[in-house]
């Protein structure tokens, strides 16, 4: 594998441990200046302050640990500015988001294009905001890639191989290679190629075929670049056979119970974020260069890919197994 | 004392100054220590608290895809909590050797992250999820191994690093033994010899007071030091002057006894003296009386009247008359006297010694005094100042006004004879004292008898010409009612 960029620091642990430490020499210096005497009542907890609460739901589009420092620092920095508490809701799979807005509770998520395209049918969420990338872009596409030096032009080289999925509720990483079967005259790729699997996130299904663990995988084209980024040989080691079209962006939504002033907030603190010094650094660690406003018609180009793939997203089974 | 004092006292505040930024520095050590030993647990706590979160997200690993796994939710939160903890290392350690091995653990720890990641996003088949689980086994298994092997390395340093902290505390604990030991002790010194110091002669002072008060005038306080010795010198001055006046005062009272019983004497004597002087003077006039023995009684006769001379003199001595006091003129008592003196001088003929009076009188306020008793005053001295010339001399009687303290009328009569001889200087005013060898020794002290009735005083000089100069000195004070202002 790979060699993979550092995480963020986390400061809690840290600040558990420096405040300790300072109770034990205050402590001391206590004992030491005025010798032992009766322990004082600990001080009363402020009041809690009454504050909204959402919590919004992260899908893996890379290693879950990254997304979760990714995320964290954007959901913070939109707690800060407006007032709501953002908790995140890590999960594990694309399809779980799904299932855990009815059994997680979760009020919003950011969606990847698919995934929206399948809630807004089946849950009713509305888009809110996605961002624009530090190219400049707000969409992405998918991409089948294999190895440069496998000898793969196409589906014929493909027959008996091993292709490495992201999840059945991707655009890029599942849509995309089901249309290029269909097209390709592949009906049934599971008999077709030797073996196929889902990697669950973007950045795992690249691997896999630059370490040889798939011989064809499918993946968008954002995480592509973030990853080349740090390495640049992936991008001669891997050959990009197909494309999907532009989608947008994953971004958030909410379920249309929530408060409308707290969606409002949101909003605003989203499509603001870039104008603040601040913000400006979230939205660089992010990886984007400012959120703008989205709505359903901008999700037309996933319809139409879905339907001309042929999958009916009110009973589409986006599970993997 | 003064000085003593404020030293004694800065060199207090030096010493709990110094002895305060000591405690403080001590605390401040020990705190720095304490707080080192305390680092170096947690160090030691942190590393075993990471390694039991990676034994843990083992654990939840090899569960993983049987019955008891543990969820999504709880393996994530194990695999951030242990990645924090890598984390923390970067806050404690400093030295590049450390901080390379604690970058290794981070990187393998990253490497576990992503293999975890795997294992739990990934659907594939048996075997691939298989392998994929034993992968990250693998991983992990490798970061237990080092950081067990960073534990074993350091455990040793820790140990000594925490033994020689423990060390450096004990030390500073003996130090602040010692110190709050030996500080009062010091202190307690200190304030004793500062004490002693000013107690010390306080006691003699004490001790000589209590000496003085048992009659013993002779005893004089030893030396001292600083203001006690200022105290001292004053003391025995003091005493001195006690013992003077005690002296001054027993002569005064032996005299006054004396004279009582010479006056009682004197009285009883002056009548039958009268008497007998009555007889001789009627026994000279009898006419069988032979020349030869006519004047035998003329001899004893004239004796008497000198005893009744001597007699008069003693009594006015031994009991003063009152003065009357009458607003008069000092020059006008002064030209009275010399008057009367040239009077006598003339009656006396040529046997008199040739006498030159030089009179230079300043203008003088009117004084409160007896006139008579003033003229007798000075009279006295005259002829005294005329005795002691008997080849002859210069007689010069002056007055003036001194200003200085209050109005005095100074008036001096002095003579260019013999002089007195030094050892008679303080003598001469004592009642009996005589050089002349038919004086009563009674003149000069009834003359200052008198001046001190006035309220003045008498004193006698050497003339710087030769001879000797008495000076009467007299404060200006008006008449008022029965009695002088």
């Amino acid at each position: 594998m790979r060699a993979r960029k550092s995480l963020g620091k986390h400061e809690q642990p840290r600040a558990i441990l420096n405040s300790l430490r300072c109770c034990l020499l205050l402590s001391l210096a206590v004992l030491v200046l005025s010798g032992c005497g009766e322990t004082e009542p600990p001080p009363e907890p402020p009041p809690a302050t009454t504050r909204e609460r959402v919590v919004i739901g992260i899908i893996p589009e890379q290693n879950i640990f990254r997304q979760i420092e990714r995320y964290e620092i954007l959901t913070h920095h939109l707690s800060e500015v407006t007032g709501i508490d953002v908790e995140t809701k890590m999960l594990p799979r694309y399809g779980n988001l799904i299932d855990n807005f009815t059994f997680a509770g979760l009020d919003g998520a950011f969606f990847g294009s698919f995934t929206y395209a399948l809630a807004h049918e089946r849950l009713g969420v509305s888009v809110l905001a996605r961002p624009i990338n530090l190219d400049g872009r707000s969409t992405y596409h998918g991409m089948i890639l294999v190895r440069a030096d496998s000898g793969i032009e196409g589906v014929e080289q493909m027959r008996g191989r091993r292709f490495v999925f992201v999840d059945k509720a991707t655009t890029a990483g599942y849509l995309l290679p089901l249309d290029y079967f269909i097209t390709h005259g592949v009906r049934d790729y599971e008999s077709y190629f030797g073996e196929t699997y889902f990697a669950g996130t973007h950045e795992d299904a690249i691997y896999d075929v630059v370490n040889r663990k798939a011989d064809m995988g499918a993946a968008k084209n954002t995480v592509f670049d973030r990853l080349v980024a740090v390495d640049q040989e992936l991008r001669t080691e891997l050959k990009i056979l197909a494309r999907s079209p532009e989608v947008p962006e994953n971004a958030l939504a909410l379920k249309r119970d929530v408060d409308p002033a707290v969606t409002q907030r949101l909003l605003a603190g989203l499509l603001e974020m870039h104008t603040d010094p601040r913000g400006h650094e979230v939205l660089q660690s992010f990886g984007a260069l400012r959120f703008i406003e989205t709505s359903d018609e901008d999700y037309r180009p996933v319809l139409e890919y879905a339907a001309q793939v042929g999958l009916d997203l009110s009973t589409y089974d986006y599970l993997n197994d | 004392m003064k000085r003593r004092i404020i030293i004694g006292l800065t060199v207090y505040a030096v010493i709990f100054t110094l002895g305060g930024l000591y405690l403080l520095r001590v605390i401040n050590f020990a705190t720095e220590r304490l707080d080192r030993l305390v680092q170096l647990h947690q160090v030691e706590i942190l590393r075993e608290h990471y390694l039991l979160k990676i034994r843990r997200v083992q654990s939840d690993l090899t569960l993983e895809g049987t019955r008891h796994e543990r969820g999504f939710e709880t393996m994530v939160s194990h695999a951030v909590v242990m990645r924090n903890l890598v984390d923390t290392c970067f806050t404690c350690h400093h030295e590049e050797e450390v901080l390379d091995r604690i970058r290794q653990l981070r990187w393998q720890t990253q490497l576990y992250q992503d293999a975890l990641s795997r294992v739990l996003t990934m659907r594939a088949n048996e075997a691939r999820l298989a392998e994929e689980q034993n992968a990250a086994f693998l991983v992990g298994e490798e970061l237990i191994s080092q950081v067990g092997e960073m534990i074993a390395l350091t455990g040793t340093k820790l140990e000594s690093a925490t033994q020689d902290s423990l060390q450096e505390i004990n030390d500073t604990r003996f130090a602040l033994y010692m110190l709050v030991g030996i500080a009062p002790l010091f202190s307690v010194v200190l304030g004793y010899i500062f004490v002693a110091s000013l107690t010390s002669p306080v006691k003699v002072l004490l001790g000589s007071t209590r000496k003085l008060k048992a009659g013993d005038l002779d005893h004089r306080v030893p030396e001292l030091t600083h203001e006690f010795g200022e105290l001292a010198d004053a003391f025995n001055e003091m005493a001195a002057s006690l013992k003077e006046q005690m002296h001054e005062m027993q002569r005064t009272e032996q005299l006054a006894v004396v004279g009582e019983l010479a006056a009682g004497l004197g009285h009883e004597i002056k009548n039958p003296l009268a008497g007998i002087k009555v007889a001789m003077d009627v026994l000279g006039t009898e006419a069988y009386l032979s020349d030869e023995d006519r004047e035998v009684v003329k001899r004893v006769s004239h004796e008497i009247t000198r005893l009744e001379v001597l007699m008069r003199s003693f009594l006015d001595f031994a009991r003063p008359a009152k003065p009357r006091f009458e607003s008069v003129s000092i020059n006008t008592v002064i030209n009275t006297t010399l008057a009367l003196y040239s009077g006598r001088h003339r009656r006396a003929g040529d046997l008199s010694p040739p006498i030159e009076v030089q009179k230079e009188l300043s203008s003088l306020p009117r004084t409160a005094a007896d006139s008579i008793q003033l003229q007798q005053v000075f009279l006295n001295l005259v002829i005294n100042a005329v005795e002691v010339m008997p080849d002859g001399g210069t007689l010069t009687v002056r007055s003036s006004l001194e200003q200085a303290s209050g109005d005095v009328i100074v008036v001096t009569v002095g003579d260019t004879g013999k002089g007195i001889a030094p050892e008679h200087l303080d003598s001469i005013f004592q009642p009996f004292f005589t050089t002349k060898p038919k004086g009563t020794g009674l003149g000069l002290p009834t003359c200052r008898q008198l001046v001190e009735q006035h309220g003045g005083t008498i004193t006698v000089t050497e003339n710087p010409g030769g001879g000797t100069v008495f000076s009467v000195r007299l404060p200006v004070r008006a008449v008022i009612q029965d009695g002088v202002s």
